[in-house]
């Protein structure tokens, strides 16, 4: 029992490392932007299917340098073109837009892929598992982790360090004001949207060797980000790390005990958490207002 | 119009309500096949379109067009052209149902066909009943459509899930032994599929471990398989269907757990085998239909129709339902010359269906008692790769008769009530 607890707890970081380099994405457009962006599965989802197409000519590692910035650029044309004129409003309309973009995202992919699933196949070296006994840790689950810690630490380090990063965490407190100090608030925004969007694109190359393609697969992963911010706190990075992290595990070790319950235990913990500190863990009073 | 032309330009604002007005008709309208001749006789088909299942809703559809093509083709139905309206359910019921009304009321469908999904199915099943109109459950495998909740007006032409397990349960017990754990999608398919594997195990002698309970859409199945490899099973049995069967299949190849406990389940779909990398085609399986069928009368001309019409890829189960759904239709109103649903769905008790619609050496016929076809299993094992062909990726080992794999109608729970 222990041991299989265990398991459960390690599985549920892999899980959860995932599930935070999803949510950071989110994290980082609704922080600055206010913008809650329902299409970031499809962002996702468009992420996979660009690596499934160049795939066949620059191989898995290609895909996963090329994808993720191919990625970023639809989504900076998409903050320019469509949600740029929505800021002024209701964060109602963004919502609204983004989640028709969805939609959108999920038919184009289906037409110009089809409905049927595309298989992803990952390197040899990286698709066997460790041991048998910890059969549940396979080299590309390894990657996975490794490549969000690497990714989650670059983005920490770019947000405290440079120039840019300062813009974003003080436009994330008061935009006003830095506005006012002459820093271009729309560049910053586009900038901002385009590397949440870039993480999106990074998630779905990666779960597309972990589970191949689908065009619906980005609604399935898109949820459990959300809760994962709103457990960590709007506003918090650090919150959205630690969110999913914890759900990732609360899901692992449900599923030891009452394995149907093991999706529903998010919104639970959700639920409790909101119950007991509506700001979420490390989350700031009044964002979102 | 009037307004843009004065202002002599034409205004952006216009121009996109127009575009969206247009969009939006498209959308809205179902998609009209061969409406040629007059009067034709309308065929409604309702099917998820959209969402998890939509792949093989899709084929479904392409197969009844392609019936519908055939029919016309030979001069129609008593002398009527046919008409197929297809509207798309999004894999919810209550969407199911109002698609179901609009078809019957609005467009006055003559039949209705539909839907994937089990539970869609059973709810378009009583608004057909309501309404009276003849029904054809194209994909909905769960047991109770054609059991306990049977209708006079509702025919099934897939499988139910207690066939599909009496058909391979045996085999599986035989090659791979007498312990196992069931990976159960949650939601009606799974329960009744779950249910009949574990009565035959239970009769064969044989225990069961455990059943991971996994909801619909679950990606990672990986605290599922931890559990069902802590339990020590001689097999695994993968119930769930679709993507979720094509991620769960993948994560045991990438665990290894293939090389220490046995993988197999009951239905398989030629859609997930081919949306899986060749390493994860593995185990015994039934197909509910296969394309690669040697010397049975049609089936060759059936696969080249199709892939007209598919990208040049082979028809699957699904394509044959819907195919079997439209032209089951055509071949009864011909013989009786008339299209009342009532007099038809009569008419349709032990009906038995031509070779160039069954397609399978087999016969094969609709059950008096309970609305079901009696269509063939094909029981064999998944093959990483076709030999001959891309897409041949299943070695059929057996062909299976309906008639020996349904429960007898008095274990079915249905009671077939005709109107006064």
């Amino acid at each position: 029992m222990t041991q299989l607890l265990l398991f459960n707890v390690t599985n549920g970081l892999i899980i959860g490392a995932f599930y935070v380099l999803m949510a950071l994405g989110l994290s980082l457009i609704l922080n600055l932007s206010n913008v809650i962006n329902f299409a970031h599965g499809g962002f996702l989802v468009i992420g996979g299917y660009i690596a499934y197409a160049v795939t066949p000519y620059v191989g898995f590692w290609g895909a996963l340098l090329i994808a993720p910035p191919l990625t970023a650029v639809i989504g900076f044309f998409v903050e320019r073109i469509l949600i740029r004129p929505l800021y002024g409003r209701d964060p109602l309309y963004s919502l609204l837009l983004t989640f028709g973009l969805a939609f959108i995202i999920e038919d184009g992919t289906r037409f110009i892929w089809g409905a049927q699933g595309k298989p992803v196949t990952v390197p040899a070296m990286l698709a066997r598992p460790l041991s048998m006994q910890f059969f549940f840790i396979t080299g590309y689950r390894l990657f996975m982790v490794a490549a969000a810690i690497v990714v989650v630490a670059a983005l920490f380090a770019i947000l405290r360090y440079t120039r840019l990063g300062l813009r974003i965490r003080a436009g994330t407190l008061d935009l006003e004001t830095v506005a006012a100090l002459g820093v271009n608030v729309q560049a910053l925004r586009s900038l901002n949207f385009a590397a949440g969007v870039f993480l999106a694109g990074l998630s779905g190359v990666l779960a597309a060797g972990q589970l191949g393609l689908e065009p619906t697969m980005g609604t399935g992963l898109l949820m459990p980000s959300f809760v994962a911010i709103i457990v960590g706190g709007v506003g918090s990075l650090t919150g959205t790390l630690i969110g999913g992290l914890l759900i990732g595990v609360a899901s692992g070790l449900t599923a030891v005990f009452a394995p149907a319950a093991s999706e529903a235990v998010i919104y639970v913990l959700m639920a409790l958490i909101l119950l007991l500190r509506p700001r979420g863990l490390f989350g700031e009073e009044g964002m979102l207002t | 119009m009037a307004l843009m032309l004065e202002r002599g330009r034409l205004d952006r604002r216009a121009v996109l309500k127009g575009a969206a007005a247009l969009g939006g008709f498209a959308v809205a309208s179902p998609a009209i096949i061969a409406a040629r001749g007059e009067t034709p006789i309308k065929i409604g088909l309702v099917d998820p379109l959209t969402g998890v299942y939509a792949a093989p809703a899709q084929n479904e559809v392409i197969g009844a067009r392609l019936a519908v093509s055939r029919i016309n083709a030979k001069g129609g139905v008593i002398g009527r052209p046919v008409e197929l309206l297809v509207e798309d359910s999004a894999n919810d019921v209550g969407t199911g149902v109002q698609k179901a009304r609009k078809l019957i009321e609005r467009d006055e469908v003559s039949f209705i066909i539909g839907d994937v999904n089990s539970a869609i199915a059973q709810a378009i099943s009583q608004v057909a009943n309501e309404k009276k109109v003849l029904h054809i459950v194209s994909g909905g495998h769960t047991d109770t459509i054609t059991g306990k909740d049977c209708k006079w007006n509702t025919y099934r032409v897939c499988h139910a899930t207690s066939m599909e397990a009496n058909s391979v349960c045996g085999t599986l017990f035989k090659q791979y032994g007498k312990k196992w754990h069931f990976i159960t999608p949650d939601y009606a398919f799974g329960h009744t599929l779950q249910q009949a594997a574990l009565a035959d195990l239970t009769k064969l002698g044989g225990t069961m471990t455990g059943n991971e309970l996994t909801p619909l859409g679950t990606t990672d199945f990986s605290a599922y398989l931890i559990k069902a490899r802590a339990a020590n099973p001689d097999v695994i049995l993968v119930l769930v269907q679709g993507s979720d069967m094509v991620n769960c299949l993948k994560q045991i190849v990438q665990f290894g757990l293939n090389t220490q406990v046995h993988i197999a389940g009951l239905q398989q779909e030629l859609e997930s085998l081919e949306a899986m990398p060749p390493e994860a085609r593995i185990g015994i399986w039934m197909f509910e239909w296969y394309w690669k069928q040697p010397g049975v009368p049609g089936v060759d001309q059936f696969v080249a129709d199709i892939r007209k019409v598919n990208n040049g890829k082979v028809p699957t189960a699904r394509h044959w339902f819907g195919y079997t759904s439209v032209q089951t239709l055509a071949e009864v109103a011909n013989q009786q010359k008339s299209i009342d649903s009532l007099k038809l769905a009569q008419a349709l008790a032990n009906f038995e269906l031509p070779p160039d619609v069954k397609l399978q050496p087999n016969k094969c016929y609709y059950r008096a008692g309970d609305h079901q076809l009696m269509s063939s299993a094909f029981i064999g094992e998944a093959l990483a790769q076709g030999k001959d062909d891309p897409e041949d990726l299943f070695r059929v080992d057996k062909v299976v008769a309906g008639d020996e794999t349904a429960l007898p109608v008095d274990q079915t729970g249905c009671k077939v009530q005709w109107p006064a």
